[in-house]
């Protein structure tokens, strides 16, 4: 190892370990940093960036955690998972596993699921534009479904709860449903699948519609709309179009097998 | 869609002068509704590097409007353990798009490995002033430039540590250091005059160094050659004083201060009308604040340079210095 090397590794040690007694006795050899008074500004600059970034794609599991404690959790996955990328956008992803093998929030099992929503919104925020081309739809007449498939808007995704976590993140980011409903069907440990999906340039979330969960996993697979209906014999596809289409998940139609054309 | 190529440097929004502001999430929306004259916008380039969204979206309207500086924090152009290309990638797709009117970051390292698994440590960490890092430092540069096709600027830090030597190694002053880097690469310098001054307020209190904080400032800044100074930035800072002693940490959350007024009149009276950009980045204030600060910055500029002197940006460029 270089000299460099040497001491750009001691210096992350001293910086990403916890506890970091050792480390810090290790750099103190290597710099003049009378108390490692300036690796404390280092390390203050690190827990607080992680708790703004945390907190920038976690907002409802920060409120649901309470200041205090998702500031310690902040700055205990930035120790356990340090980001692996020069953008911290794309640090947090591993919250979701974190949580599980956490002894102090076994009391809450849900919560691993509201932050695997949470993470899905904040990729959804930065996926690729596509724009809607809502004439290609008419190919739904003329088109046979096992021809067509539908075109989700950028950053679709479904997932499965035990736990009623759309409600959770409904009513924590859009007021919808209100606490206490979404309280309540907490303690009754209901089940739900959530939708998340882009309008124009918002990423939202809702619960999802009877049978919608495997029809747009089905779509977000590539299948046909034909193999989509098969796969979510539950869905009512007469109301679920209009609804998809008006709030922006689906995008256009297009033959199956090619791409949408870019508009 | 790819922007044709802009004016450059000089392009301006009205008649003003080299002023500009660091543009945050806070002011995205007021920005664009007001629309105030100012000579460029300056955006971290990290927040931009998604594929689409509103954040990019926006950006894309202040374009319309404004040159974009783009100002990265996390190349980590100083890493023994080499870039990430990914990032570049993510950069080199940003500056396609944007086409800014100068990208740069700084002379610093975050990347290398924990535990077995390279890791970014997210922050602007200090590279010693040797032969070894500026020649890491150089060759990242190089790759910078090969890959955006553009020269580079590289920010000088506010560091709160400072690396020991061993016996065998050269150790530069940190403008030799820069300059070299400058002279090798072609780069430009974007001179961070808030950097410097906490840097000496530090030397001063931390480490014990004698001569005074202003005149130490005015020796880095006289041993910079004017012609490899493309940016000059300005901001605040605070002085922490807790448990763990007396530090000066460079927070970018409140106006200048005197002392920085002053050396930025030494310095546009050193290195001519550089673009000048006013930096907020905590407690982020009401727009008319940042505002008033890029107001005083321009004042002053105008006054130094007594009004004679039309201000324009130098541009940028790499074979000139190579």
């Amino acid at each position: 190892m270089t000299t460099l090397a040497a001491q750009q590794q001691f210096l992350l040690d001293a910086l990403l370990a916890w506890p970091a007694a050792n480390a810090i006795n290790n750099i103190a050899i290597h710099t003049i940093d009378t108390r490692a008074r300036g690796l404390k500004v280092y390390q203050a600059n690190g827990h607080a960036l992680a708790q703004s970034a945390l907190l920038a794609a976690y907002p409802v599991f920060a409120q649901l955690l309470g200041e205090e404690s998702f500031a310690d959790l902040a700055r205990a996955l930035w120790h356990a998972q340090p980001p692996t990328r020069g953008d911290v956008g794309c640090w947090g992803e591993g919250l979701a596993a974190f949580l599980h093998s956490s002894a102090q929030l076994e009391d809450e099992p849900y919560l691993p699921d509201v932050v695997r929503v949470e993470w899905a919104l904040h990729q959804c925020g930065g996926a690729p534009d596509a724009d809607p081309d809502l004439a290609t739809l008419a190919l739904l007449t003329t088109q046979e479904p096992e021809h067509l498939q539908l075109h989700l808007s950028p950053g679709s995704a479904v997932l499965r709860s035990a736990w009623p976590v759309a409600s959770i993140v409904g009513a924590h980011l859009e007021g919808s449903p209100s606490l206490q409903e979404a309280g309540a069907q907490l303690r009754r440990a209901e089940a739900q699948d959530t939708v998340v999906w882009r309008a124009g340039l918002r990423p939202r979330a809702r619960l999802a519609l009877t049978g919608e969960h495997d029809a747009l996993r089905a779509m977000l697979q590539g299948q046909s709309l034909a193999q989509a209906l098969d796969a979510a014999p539950e869905l009512d596809f007469g109301q679920w179009l209009p609804l998809a289409v008006q709030s922006g998940l689906v995008l256009s139609a297009h033959a199956a097998g090619a791409e949408p054309v870019p508009t | 869609m790819p922007r044709p190529a802009t004016q450059g440097p000089q392009q301006r929004v009205g008649d003003v002068d080299t002023v500009g502001i660091g543009w945050r999430y806070h002011h995205y929306g007021e920005l664009l509704e007001r629309r105030p004259a100012l000579a460029f916008l300056e955006v971290h380039s990290e927040n931009f590097f998604a594929l689409g969204g509103a954040a990019l979206a926006v950006l894309e309207q202040g374009r319309a409007h404004y040159p974009v500086s783009l100002h990265g924090v996390g190349l980590s152009l100083g890493s023994a353990a080499g870039l990430d290309t990914w990032h570049l990638d993510q950069l080199a797709r940003l500056v396609q798009r944007i086409d800014p009117v100068r990208v740069s970051d700084h002379a610093c390292f975050a990347r290398g490995t924990f535990q077995g698994r390279m890791v970014h440590a997210a922050d602007l960490l200090p590279i010693p002033f040797t032969t070894e890092a500026l020649d890491v430092l150089c060759a990242h540069v190089n790759q910078v430039q090969d890959r955006l096709r553009r020269p580079f600027m590289v920010e000088n830090l506010s560091a709160y540590l400072r690396w020991n030597a061993s016996d065998a190694e050269r150790v530069w002053s940190e403008t030799e250091f820069l300059t070299a880097l400058a002279r090798r690469t072609g780069c430009c310098l974007l001179v961070d005059v808030n950097n410097i001054y906490v840097n000496a307020l530090n030397a001063q209190i931390r480490f014990g160094d004698t001569v005074e904080p202003m005149q130490s400032c005015r020796d880095w800044l006289d041993a910079i050659p004017r012609e490899v100074v493309g940016e000059i930035h300005l901001a605040g800072h605070c002085h922490v004083n807790d448990e763990h002693g007396e530090i000066v940490v460079d927070d970018h959350g409140s106006r200048v201060c005197r002392e920085v007024w002053d050396l930025y009149r030494h310095a546009i009276a050193r290195f001519g009308a550089v673009p000048t950009l006013m930096e907020w980045d905590t407690d982020v204030p009401a727009l008319d604040v940042l505002l008033d600060e890029a107001q005083r910055a321009r004042a002053l500029a105008a006054l130094v340079l007594g009004g004679a002197q039309r201000l324009s940006a130098p541009t940028a460029s790499a074979g000139a210095l190579a």
